[in-house]
């Protein structure tokens, strides 16, 4: 699943490691959500978007792909 | 919690298999010097030839507890796939051979061997791990 992890987090000039600790998650977890090795569970996901103080779907973008089946 | 080895349950999880595994490995040395070859299975001998199983309980249960207290759900994935890899290596072969046995005169496996068997297995699933996300995992 794409996401906007990295572009969020660049505009606050946070690291992966800084936006990792302020989750309580490593930052191979980091990495792998940004680079979509991974899709967060749904309550870190929420954790995200609370940091981030925005909705999950403004986070998390849906698979064009996924919506046209 | 930054980095993965740095992960408590990480370091529990080492803390444990330190202990259990010094321990197996003394209880395998006190065995064998105490129960000659070829020894009969008497109350005596299977007591003390069962001491070093104890500690590979004692191992099963240190993996149960460290994939419940990993609090990080993608190296908890990790960890799990690792698990199952090394399952399902461990299964394939063991069934396997199994069937060569049944069929065929190759000689017996021992079933000591499915636990080393398994921990080659972790090996490959950390390698997947590698391979598939640029991550093992931290055990």
């Amino acid at each position: 699943m794409k996401n906007r992890l990295k572009q969020l987090r660049a505009e606050r000039a946070w690291s992966q490691g800084d936006l990792a600790a302020q989750l309580g998650i490593s930052r191979q977890s980091v990495n792998a959500i940004e680079t979509g090795k991974y899709d967060p569970s749904l309550p870190l996901a929420f954790r995200i978007a609370d940091l981030f103080g925005a909705r999950i779907e403004d986070i998390f973008l849906r698979d064009v792909q996924q919506q046209e089946a | 919690m930054t980095n993965a080895s740095r992960n408590p349950a990480y370091r529990r999880y080492t803390g444990r298999m330190i202990p259990l595994s010094l321990a197996y490995v003394g209880a395998v040395g006190l065995a064998s010097w105490l129960i000659p070859d070829g020894a009969a299975a008497n109350v005596a001998t299977v007591a003390i030839a069962l001491v070093p199983g104890l500690a590979a309980l004692g191992w099963i249960w240190a993996m149960a507890r460290f994939l419940v207290e990993l609090d990080d759900e993608y190296l908890r994935m990790l960890e799990i796939r690792k698990f199952l890899i090394a399952t399902g290596f461990a299964l394939a072969i063991t069934s396997v051979w199994g069937l060569l046995e049944l069929f065929t005169n190759v000689p017996a496996l021992p079933i000591f061997f499915v636990w080393p068997l398994w921990c080659v297995g972790l090996a490959v699933g950390q390698l997947v791990n590698w391979r598939q996300t640029g991550a093992a995992g931290c055990a």
